[in-house]
């Protein structure tokens, strides 16, 4: 019982955006050392326009295969929540319970569900905190890859319990320690001085680079990233079993995919 | 009252000035956009810390002048607490990581940490030159205004505007964005309801076991009027969809598709090293077809607007003077490159390029031209002020 279906253009367009955005995230360390990519400073720039334009786009898309009143009600009211969730943590240490919802509501309603609710919860808390920024395409982006990760997970639906508790923390841990990885690949041709150690050099080998990622990462969030994995594993441990109950509970009751027939009055 | 009020007294007198805001003719948030996003690509051309402060003033005045009371129109400060952090962590790494700025004038030497071979390229500690951390102040200084630009388009532009400008095939999802905005705050004061109660049963409102008995049902009902939302908007005739013919249908498809696939390949071609040359057009005429596709797409949603936002020219002036700002910039950019970006070895004092300067000053238009947000204060403020 899927709230939302990925059709195979949806799913097509889903992969295209998806290997788009490993170049927008990834370009300092995947582009050739003489691209020309590599040396302008705009790359950052260009991603943030280019990235909003295919996120709506994968989106709309996913909308065309059927995005139905219930299914549009669930994901405001859970964007809604992981949005009331983000202030509560934002500097305390990476202290963020939104990414546990995330991993939850992504098991329980699906991966094409969970890449919507990545992008709205993010689009959504942006608005209400008037923070629209650069970064808010790329942390819609990974927080949607993130969300249809945990939706990937296997036995959707025979593995539960314990077992299935231990796989969603387990996937909650590294996946949103590869969230703050990921978002720091953006932040590092930003954030540093250029030249500094742990900055970005264009046209460097790529092992050089990395070492200089690896300094960035250990020397700026590390804690931040081990702290929002962790709370993460235990919250899902802690309190997965009755949210997971109450999402199984409510996707039930709205009973997506019924369908609506209606037969010709007899005679 | 049949009395004409104080602001239409004060239009027959001076036609010229900026009527108040109301309704029907507050700016689309499409103007404010492009006024700021004029503002940063300006900030972005150059690294004359006077001319940056020029840039930070002029959003900042615009701001104080026009900003409303809702909650966002805060976020101006929060943008510039962001951009002294920005600012911050650059002199705080390059005191601490080196740079590569061949400097002259010494300041202190730190300790320098040895690193094994694998690391050569990080270096902790060391000298720290003045050129190096005025280098690490001018290039953070122009990431911080960019951001403070962004954060005056986040305090003047209507969220809820900008969700109504969105095109028809991302109707679903601006629903949903719609009712997590308004879901939200509903849910916060769920919480300090429920926290109340507790307390006034006398039982903890801290801890972990309060956090969860008081989350859970919060939670749970939410989900549960997520359904009565559904059911209410069910019966509202929402969520019906046009009948889209074969043809438009098989355009779209093949428009999004095609143009998601030429940005892909645009965007692959770009890393490589001769990419440039087809990748770039490449990406844009993907984005041209996946942009088409997606307008396409809205033939599925047939539905009017209610007050559909006009540009009007005040929009038109707002959006132009933050362009015309822009413009200017990268105009002096190739003209006078020098006074745009100072020295820093060797060191020389900042001088303000007299034109480029006047140019910022252009983006002050909105100021002037802009509805003014009505007064919070009581209606006697706005009938005699």
């Amino acid at each position: 019982m899927r709230p939302v279906r990925l059709g195979p253009r949806a799913l097509a367009a889903l992969v295209l955006v998806s290997a788009i955005g490993v170049i927008a995230f990834g370009w300092p360390l995947l582009a050739d050392p003489g691209a020309g990519l590599a040396h302008s400073r705009d790359a950052p720039w260009l991603f943030a326009a280019l990235l909003p334009l295919l996120v709506g786009v994968v989106v709309a898309m996913i909308a065309d295969s059927g995005l139905d009143a219930k299914a549009v009600a669930m994901l405001g009211v859970l964007a809604a929540v992981g949005a009331a969730l983000r202030p509560l943590g934002a500097g305390t240490a990476g202290l963020e319970p939104m990414f546990f919802l995330m991993v939850l509501s992504g098991r329980v309603l699906g991966p094409g569900f969970g890449f919507v609710l990545g992008s709205v919860t993010m689009f959504a808390s942006a608005l209400l905190t008037g923070g629209v920024g650069p970064w808010m395409p790329f942390q819609m982006l990974s927080m949607s890859w993130f969300a249809m990760g945990a939706g990937l997970l296997p036995g959707p639906d025979r593995l539960r319990g314990r077992a299935e508790l231990l796989t969603l923390a387990g996937y909650g841990f590294v996946a949103s320690f590869a969230y703050g990885t990921v978002m720091n690949l953006y932040g590092w041709t930003m954030v540093p001085p250029a030249g500094s150690g742990i900055s970005f050099h264009a046209g460097d080998p790529l092992a050089d680079n990395l070492v200089r990622f690896l300094a960035y990462c250990v020397a700026t969030s590390l804690g931040w990233d081990l702290g929002r994995a962790v709370l993460t594993a235990v919250l899902t441990l802690a309190v997965g079993s009755p949210l997971l109950k109450a999402l199984r509970r409510a996707t039930r009751r709205a009973n997506f995919e019924a369908q609506v027939t209606f037969d010709a009055p007899r005679e | 009252m049949t009395a004409p009020t104080g602001a239409a007294v004060l239009a027959r007198r001076r036609p010229l000035r900026a009527p108040e805001a109301t309704r029907s003719n507050a700016l689309p948030a499409g103007a404010w956009w492009l006024w700021a996003l004029g503002l940063a690509t300006a900030a972005s051309r150059t690294t004359n810390p006077l001319l940056l402060g020029l840039l930070v003033g002029v959003a900042g005045y615009v701001v104080a002048a026009r900003r409303t009371d809702a909650p966002w129109a805060r976020s101006y400060g929060a943008f510039i607490r962001i951009g002294l952090f920005v600012i911050g962590v650059r002199l705080v790494f390059s005191v601490f990581l080196g740079s590569p700025i061949p400097g002259s004038h010494p300041l202190f030497t730190l300790p320098e940490v040895p690193l094994p071979g694998w690391a050569q390229g990080v270096r902790i500690g060391g000298r720290v030159t003045a050129e190096q951390l005025l280098f690490a102040l001018y290039d953070g200084a122009k990431l911080a205004t960019l951001l403070i630009c962004v954060g005056a388009a986040n305090s003047l532009a209507n969220p809820a505007r900008l969700l109504k400008s969105l095109p028809g095939a991302l109707y679903e999802a601006g629903v949903a964005v719609v009712v997590a905005m308004t879901f939200a705050p509903n849910m916060v004061a769920d919480v300090m309801r429920l926290r109340t109660a507790r307390r006034l049963r006398g039982r903890p409102t801290g801890g972990i076991k309060a956090v969860l008995q008081i989350g859970l049902p919060v939670l749970e009902g939410a989900l549960e009027r997520s359904v009565a939302v559904a059911a209410s908007m069910d019966a509202r005739g929402y969520g019906r969809t046009a009948q889209v013919p074969p043809a438009v249908r098989h355009t779209t498809n093949v428009l999004t598709l095609g143009g998601l696939l030429g940005v892909c390949a645009g965007t692959y071609g770009l890393l490589a090293a001769q990419g440039a040359g087809y990748g770039l057009p490449l990406l844009i005429a993907g984005l041209v077809a996946a942009m088409a596709g997606l307008r396409l797409g809205g033939a599925r949603s047939v539905r009017t607007r209610y007050r559909p936002d006009r540009w009007g020219a005040r929009a038109w002036l707002v959006a132009g003077s933050g362009v015309a700002v822009a413009v200017a910039m990268i105009w002096a950019g190739g003209v006078l490159g020098e006074a745009l970006h100072p020295g820093v070895v060797p060191l020389v004092a900042p001088v303000l390029p007299l034109w480029p300067a006047a140019a910022v000053l252009i983006g002050l238009l909105p100021a002037v031209v802009a509805p003014v947000p009505p007064s919070a204060g009581d209606p006697y403020s706005k009938e005699f002020q």
